[in-house]
C-alpha cells in the first residue's frame, strides 16, 4: 500500500522541514534578524503600507500596524511566541501523557480506571471551549496559556501511550522481565517506554502544529498573551478592524501561521512515515 | 445491539457527564471576580446591597452546597440570570441556538460534499495527480487559521467583489415567516426561494471557513477507509464477477468506507462548537458563539457557565451516538 | 476580471443581492444588540440609544443638549426638595392607551422601590440621587419628593423612560424584556436577537417634545437596525449602501468614507472625558510635581491628530467644554519634556520613574501611545492589558488600588458637574479611582451640589475646576468626538451627544 508520504514529493519534505527550521532559528535569533523594536511605536507611521506600496519605506518591508510598529519585526519577535508554546505545552502534555498512560496501561486496577476516567471528561470538552473557558478565569498571559492548553493535551499522548502500553504488557520481553522480578517501575522505565517511545513522538510533532493554531486563536480572541508581546493570533485580531483601508495589518502574520503550520505538518507528515510504518494513512 | 450493552454504555455516560459538570461549576467558581459585584458595577451600591445580591445569588454558601444546587437548576434548566441581559441565561441561550445550529450543521454538510468525493477520488486514482492535489488541499484545509481565512474571504468576497452579505444570517426583506428558528428549513416551509437563496448567501463564507478544517481530516478519513476496503477480498470477488467499477465503488466500497467517515465527523464536531466562536465574531453571526465571546469580556459567567456546559454535553451525547451508530452498522464489532 | 463578471452573474442570477429597498425604509448598522427591551432593567448606553427610538422620558435634550420638555410639559420647583411636573395630556402608548399621571408614577416608583422589577431592584435606581417618591397630584401633574436638595434633577430626567402601567403589571418582569408599548416615534414589530431589529412607524406618535423642531410623525415608515458588532463589517456595509446611518464609525476609516461620494461622516462633541487616573495615595504619583510632569510629558495633540484623527477635544480638567460650570480659562498643561524632567528631578527622580499604566481591551492602541510618549519623558511606562471588569475592580474605590495608573473615562449624559464631577473627584468618589482627596474640592461640590442659583452654582464648579487642574490627579486628555457615517441619500438627521438614534426625522430618499 502507498503510503501519504510518497504522495509528498520528498523535496516538499525537505523543504518544509527547511522552513520548519527556518523558523525555528528565527525565533531564536530575533533580536540580531529584527530590523526594529517589535514594541516600538511610531505614530507618523501609523499604517504605513508595505515597502512596494506607493507610500511605503524599504525599512519596514511588511508596513506598519495602527501605532506604527514594524509588522516584519513583531512578526519576527511574535514565532518566539507561538513556536514556545507549542513547544512547552506538547512537551509537558507528553511528560505527562508518558507517566499517565504507562501507569494506567501497566498497572491497570484503580489507576487506569481513573486517568481513563479523566480522559473521558476532559474529551468530553471541544478544545477551543476549554481552553477559553479556563483562559477567561485565569486571565491572559504566557504561563496561563500553557497551562490551559496543557490541561487538556496530555490526554493525547496519555491516550496512545495508555494504548501501546497494553500491547507491550504482553510482549515476551515484558514476561520475561516480570518473571526475572523486575520492580514495575523498572518495567515500565527500561522495557515498555522505549518500545513506545516512537509513535509518541510522532504524534507530538503533529500536535506541536495544532496547539499553535490554538495559541493563535486564543490571542485573536483576546484572551492570549500580554501586549505589547507580539503575537500572531493578537496581530491578526488587532489588524481586523483595518482590513478596509490596511489589509497588511492582519494578512501578514496570519500568513507566518499559516505557514509554520503548514511546514510542522508536512515534515511531521514525513516524520510518521519514516518512523513508524503503522501511522500510514 | 443488546440492551445490556446499550444500559452499560449509557451507565457510563453518567460520570462523564457528572465530571465534565464539576469541572465546568470548578471552572467558573474559581475565577476571580464576584458576580454580584459585576451586577452591581457603576452603580453606587453599598457593601451592604452587594452582600445581600451574594445572599439572593447564593454566592455565600460554601462550595459543595452550591455545586449541589447548580446541578440541581441545570437539571430544570435553570442556569441562572445573565448578569447584563438581567434575565434566565436559559433564555438568552436559546434565542442565540437556532443561528449557531443552522451554521453548524452548513459546516458539517459542507465538509462531508467536500470530503467524500475528494477521499473517493484520491483512493480510486491513488498517486496520481488528483490524489496529491487532495493531499496537498488537505495539509492546507488544517493548517488554516480559521480566524485569519474568514477575514481574508470576507475582505475578498464580501467587501472587495460585493458577491455576499458583509455580516449577519439574514437581509430583512427575505426574511421567511417564523416557524423552526432555522432560517434555510424556514424559507423552504415557506416556499420562499428568495429567502433560502438570501439565507444561504449569509451562510456560504461562515459555512466555509469552519467547515473547511473538517473537511481535511474527513477526506483524509474517506480516502484511507477507502483504500482498505477496496483491498478486501469481496471487491476483488466483485470485480471478478464483473460488475462494473462505478456500481462497485458505489454500492459496497463507498459504503463500508463511510463509517470511519461519520465516526471520525463526530469526534471533530468538537472543532465545529470551539470554532463557532471564532467564525461567528469574524462574520458578526447572531448566535451562541459570538454572544460567548462578548460574555467573557464583560465576565457575565452564568451564561458562560451553561454554555460551555451545553458544548460538553452536546459534545459527549454526539458521540456517544456516533458510537452506538458505528457498533450498530460495523458488522465487524461483535455485539 | 472575467472571473468576477462571472461571479457577478452568477450571484445576480440566484438573486443573492436584490434587495428590494422601500422607499422609506432607513437601514441602520449598529454595534450591539440591545440588551433587553425594558427601560428600566438596564445600565448600557447603547440599549438606551435603541430604546429611545420607541420610549420617551419626561425630559429630552434638543439639538444642542438643551434640556427640553418632552412627556412633561413643563416642571417647576416648589421647594428645594419638591419637583412639579405638568404631564402633556394626548400622548398615546403603542397599545392605543392614553398616558397618565399614574403611568409616570408607576415608572418610577419602578425604578425606585427596591424589588419592583421581578424580585430585583432596577439598576437605574442610582440614577434618581437623593428621590424618595414620585406622587400624582393629579391627571397630569406628579410631584418628585427629595431627600435633599438636587438641582439636577431636570437633566438626569432624561435618563429615565415612561412605561404604561397596565401593560407593564401585565406582561410582567420578564415580558417587559422582550416586548414594549412605549410612547415613542417607532414601535417594534420584529426583534431578532443579536442579528436585527425592526421598527414600524407609530400612527399615533404625539409629535416629540415641541421645542425640537418640525415636531410631528416619524419620516421613514420603517427602520431596520441590523446589529454588526466588527468595526471593518459595519463600515463595509454603509460604503455598499446596504445601511444608511452606522454608529461607532472608527476614526482611521474617515478617510474612506470621506472619499466615496454616496457616504459622509457625522460627527457630535460626546460626553465622556477620557483620562488617566494617576494614583495619589501611593509613590510616585503621591507627589504632586511627578503628577504634572506627567501631564507635561504626554503630546495631547499628537495621539488625538494620529490616532483619533483630530477628531478629540483636548481637555484641561474634568469637564466637557458644553456642560453646565465648564471652565474655559483653565490653563494647559503644555507638552514640555524639559519642564516634565526637571519636575521629576525637583521630586527627587533624575532619572526618571517607572510605572504600570493599567488599560482594557479597547483602550490598548491609546495606553501604548501614551506610554512610549511618558517613556521619552523619562517615566518609563508599561502597559498592563486586563479585562474591563478586572481592571474596573482593581481601581475601584475600596479595592485595593495597587496600580500606578489607569486609563479610563467617564461618560456625563447630563452634561452636569454632579454626573461627573462629584463621583470621579470628591472624597470616596464611586468612580474617584485615582484616591484624589481635597477638603476645598469636596466643600465646593457639596455647596453646588445644594445651590439651586445657576450662576453661584457655576461659579462653585468653576472654582473646584481650577483646584483639581493644579493638582492634577490625572493626565488629563480629551473628550472624543461620537462619530457616525451616514449615507448621502440620509436627510434631517443628526447625530445627538447623548447617543439616542433620534430617529424622528430622518429620511431617505
Amino acid at each position: 500500500m502507498r503510503r501519504l508520504g510518497n504522495l509528498l514529493p520528498g523535496k516538499l519534505a525537505k523543504l518544509a522541514a527547511a522552513a520548519v527550521l527556518a523558523f525555528v532559528l528565527m525565533a531564536a535569533a530575533a533580536p540580531l534578524l529584527a530590523p526594529h523594536d517589535p514594541a516600538a511605536t511610531d505614530l507618523f507611521r501609523r499604517l504605513q503600507p508595505p515597502g512596494w506600496m506607493a507610500e511605503g519605506d524599504w525599512a519596514y518591508p511588511l508596513g506598519c500596524d495602527a501605532l506604527g510598529r514594524d509588522i516584519l519585526s513583531r512578526i519576527i519577535y511574535g514565532a518566539r511566541v507561538s513556536i514556545f508554546i507549542g513547544v512547552v505545552v506538547v512537551l509537558i502534555a507528553t511528560a505527562i501523557g508518558i507517566a499517565a498512560g504507562l501507569a494506567a496501561g501497566y498497572l491497570r486496577g484503580w489507576v487506569d480506571r481513573v486517568v481513563s476516567g479523566l480522559i473521558d471528561i476532559l474529551l468530553g470538552f471541544p478544545y477551543l471551549i476549554f481552553a477559553v473557558g479556563l483562559m477567561a478565569m485565569m486571565g491572559p498571559g504566557v504561563l496561563n496559556m500553557v497551562m490551559a492548553l496543557a490541561y487538556k493535551e496530555w490526554v493525547v499522548p496519555a491516550r496512545v501511550v495508555r494504548g501501546e502500553t497494553l500491547a507491550a504488557r504482553e510482549t515476551e520481553y515484558v514476561e520475561a522481565a516480570r518473571a526475572m522480578g523486575a520492580s514495575s517501575t523498572y518495567i515500565m522505565a527500561r522495557e515498555v517506554l522505549p518500545n513506545i517511545l516512537s509513535p509518541v513522538i510522532v504524534v507530538a510533532s503533529v500536535r506541536i502544529a495544532q496547539v499553535i493554531i490554538l495559541e493563535a486563536s486564543l490571542s485573536f480572541l483576546g484572551l492570549g498573551v500580554q501586549p505589547p508581546t507580539a503575537s500572531w493570533g493578537s496581530m491578526v485580531a488587532d489588524g481586523r478592524g483595518y482590513i478596509l483601508d490596511a489589509w497588511w495589518v492582519s494578512t501578514f502574520p496570519g500568513l507566518a501561521i499559516l505557514l509554520l503550520v503548514l511546514s510542522i505538518n508536512v515534515a511531521s507528515q514525513a516524520v510518521r512515515d519514516a518512523m513508524d510504518p503503522r501511522f500510514h494513512d | 445491539m443488546r440492551p445490556a450493552l446499550l444500559l452499560q454504555r449509557l451507565l457510563h455516560l453518567v460520570p462523564v457527564l457528572l465530571g465534565v459538570t464539576v469541572i465546568v461549576f470548578l471552572m467558573m467558581s474559581l475565577t476571580p471576580g464576584d458576580p454580584a459585584e459585576i451586577m452591581l458595577a457603576n452603580q453606587n451600591a453599598t457593601p451592604e446591597q452587594v452582600a445581600s445580591l451574594r445572599h439572593d445569588m447564593g454566592l455565600d454558601r460554601s462550595l459543595p452546597v452550591r455545586f449541589a444546587s447548580f446541578v440541581g437548576n441545570a437539571l430544570r434548566g435553570d442556569f441562572g440570570q445573565s448578569l447584563f441581559h438581567r434575565r434566565p441565561v436559559a433564555d438568552v441561550i436559546a434565542e442565540r441556538l437556532p443561528a449557531t445550529i443552522e451554521l453548524s450543521a452548513a459546516a458539517l454538510i459542507f465538509a462531508l460534499l467536500v470530503a467524500i468525493p475528494l477521499g473517493v477520488v484520491a483512493a480510486v486514482h491513488r498517486g496520481g495527480i488528483l490524489d496529491r492535489l487532495a493531499t496537498v488541499g488537505s495539509l492546507f484545509g488544517v493548517s488554516l487559521p480559521g480566524f485569519w481565512f474568514g477575514i481574508l474571504l470576507l475582505l475578498a468576497f464580501a467587501v472587495n467583489l460585493r458577491l455576499l452579505p458583509v455580516s449577519g444570517a439574514i437581509d430583512f426583506a427575505h426574511q421567511p415567516p417564523t416557524v423552526t428558528g432555522f432560517l434555510t428549513i424556514d424559507s423552504l416551509l415557506s416556499g420562499r426561494l428568495d429567502s433560502l437563496g438570501n439565507a444561504l448567501a449569509h451562510l456560504l463564507l461562515p459555512a466555509v471557513t469552519l467547515g473547511l478544517p473538517m473537511a481535511a481530516i474527513l477526506m483524509r478519513v474517506t480516502r484511507a477507509s477507502m483504500l482498505e476496503v477496496l483491498r478486501q477480498d469481496y471487491i476483488t470477488f466483485a470485480e471478478a464477477k464483473g460488475l462494473s467499477r462505478a456500481r462497485i465503488l458505489a454500492l459496497h466500497a463507498l459504503k463500508n468506507a463511510l463509517l470511519p467517515t461519520v465516526t471520525v465527523a463526530a469526534i471533530e464536531t468538537g472543532s465545529l462548537l470551539g470554532g463557532n466562536m471564532v467564525v461567528e465574531t469574524v462574520f458578526g453571526w447572531p448566535g451562541l458563539g459570538r454572544l460567548v465571546v462578548e460574555s467573557i469580556f464583560v465576565r457575565n459567567y452564568p451564561l458562560v457557565q451553561a454554555a460551555v456546559l451545553l458544548y460538553a454535553v452536546t459534545y459527549v451525547l454526539v458521540n456517544f451516538v456516533a458510537d452506538l451508530l458505528y457498533t450498530v452498522l460495523n458488522p465487524k464489532v461483535r455485539m | 476580471m472575467r472571473l468576477k463578471r462571472v461571479l457577478i452573474a452568477a450571484a445576480a442570477a440566484a438573486g443573492l443581492q436584490m434587495t428590494p429597498v422601500h422607499a422609506s425604509e432607513l437601514h441602520i448598522g449598529f454595534t450591539l444588540d440591545p440588551l433587553t427591551l425594558d427601560p428600566a432593567n438596564h445600565r448600557s448606553r447603547e440599549t438606551e440609544s435603541v430604546l429611545r427610538t420607541m420610549y420617551n422620558g419626561l425630559v429630552a435634550h434638543g439639538p444642542n443638549m438643551e434640556l427640553v420638555p418632552e412627556l412633561a410639559e413643563s416642571w417647576k420647583w416648589i421647594d428645594p426638595q419638591t419637583m412639579e411636573v405638568k404631564l402633556r395630556s394626548g400622548v398615546k402608548f403603542h397599545s392605543g392607551a392614553t398616558m397618565t399621571a399614574d403611568d409616570v408614577v408607576y415608572s418610577f416608583t419602578r425604578l425606585l422601590k427596591p424589588g419592583a422589577i421581578g424580585g430585583k431592584t432596577s439598576p437605574r435606581k442610582g440614577l434618581l440621587g437623593p428621590v424618595t417618591d414620585v406622587v400624582k397630584v393629579d391627571e397630569h401633574t406628579v410631584r418628585f419628593v427629595l431627600s435633599a436638595p438636587w438641582p439636577v434633577l431636570p437633566a438626569m430626567l432624561t435618563f429615565q423612560e415612561v412605561v404604561n402601567k397596565d401593560f407593564t403589571e401585565k406582561t410582567g418582569a420578564d415580558g417587559m424584556a422582550t416586548h414594549e408599548d412605549g410612547t415613542g416615534p417607532y414601535t417594534m414589530t420584529q426583534w431578532r436577537r443579536g442579528d436585527s431589529l425592526v421598527l414600524q412607524r407609530f400612527p399615533g406618535y404625539f409629535g416629540g417634545a415641541p421645542a425640537i423642531p418640525s415636531a410631528g410623525k416619524a419620516c421613514a415608515e420603517r427602520v431596520i437596525i441590523k446589529i454588526i458588532p466588527e468595526n471593518a463589517s459595519r463600515v463595509a456595509a454603509l460604503l455598499s449602501g446596504d445601511v444608511d446611518i452606522i454608529n461607532e464609525l472608527p476614526a482611521h476609516d474617515i478617510r474612506t468614507v470621506e472619499a466615496n461620494p454616496n457616504t459622509r461622516v457625522a460627527a457630535v462633541n460626546g460626553t465622556r472625558t477620557f483620562f488617566v487616573a494617576l494614583n495619589n495615595n501611593r509613590p510616585p504619583f503621591n507627589d504632586v510635581r511627578v503628577r504634572q510632569a506627567a501631564n507635561h510629558a504626554l503630546n495631547r495633540k499628537l495621539i488625538i491628530d494620529k490616532l483619533l484623527n483630530g477628531r478629540a477635544v483636548a481637555l484641561n480638567g474634568v469637564m466637557s467644554p458644553a456642560a453646565f460650570g465648564f471652565n474655559a480659562k483653565l490653563p494647559e498643561y503644555a507638552y514640555d519634556v524639559k519642564q516634565a524632567r526637571a519636575l521629576l528631578a525637583a521630586a527627587g527622580h533624575p532619572n526618571g520613574i517607572d510605572v504600570t499604566l493599567d488599560a482594557d481591551g479597547p483602550q490598548k492602541d491609546t495606553a501604548e501611545a501614551i506610554a512610549s510618549l511618558l517613556t521619552q519623558a523619562g517615566i518609563r511606562t508599561k502597559v498592563a492589558v486586563g479585562e474591563g471588569s478586572q481592571v474596573r475592580a482593581k481601581w475601584a474605590n475600596g479595592g485595593k488600588r495597587e496600580g500606578d495608573m489607569w486609563i479610563t473615562s467617564w461618560g456625563n449624559g447630563s452634561l452636569d458637574p454632579t454626573d461627573i464631577f462629584e463621583p470621579t473627584l470628591m472624597t470616596g468618589g464611586r468612580g474617584n479611582s485615582a484616591g484624589y482627596s481635597s477638603k476645598q474640592v469636596d466643600t465646593l461640590l457639596a455647596e453646588g451640589g445644594r445651590e439651586t442659583d445657576t450662576a453661584k452654582r457655576a461659579a462653585f464648579y468653576e472654582q473646584a475646576q481650577s483646584i483639581v487642574h493644579a493638582d492634577a490627579p490625572w493626565i488629563f486628555l480629551w473628550l472624543p468626538q461620537d462619530l457616525y457615517g451616514t449615507s448621502a441619500k440620509l436627510t434631517g438627521w443628526k447625530p445627538a451627544a447623548s447617543g439616542w438614534l433620534n430617529l424622528r426625522d430622518a429620511c431617505v430618499h
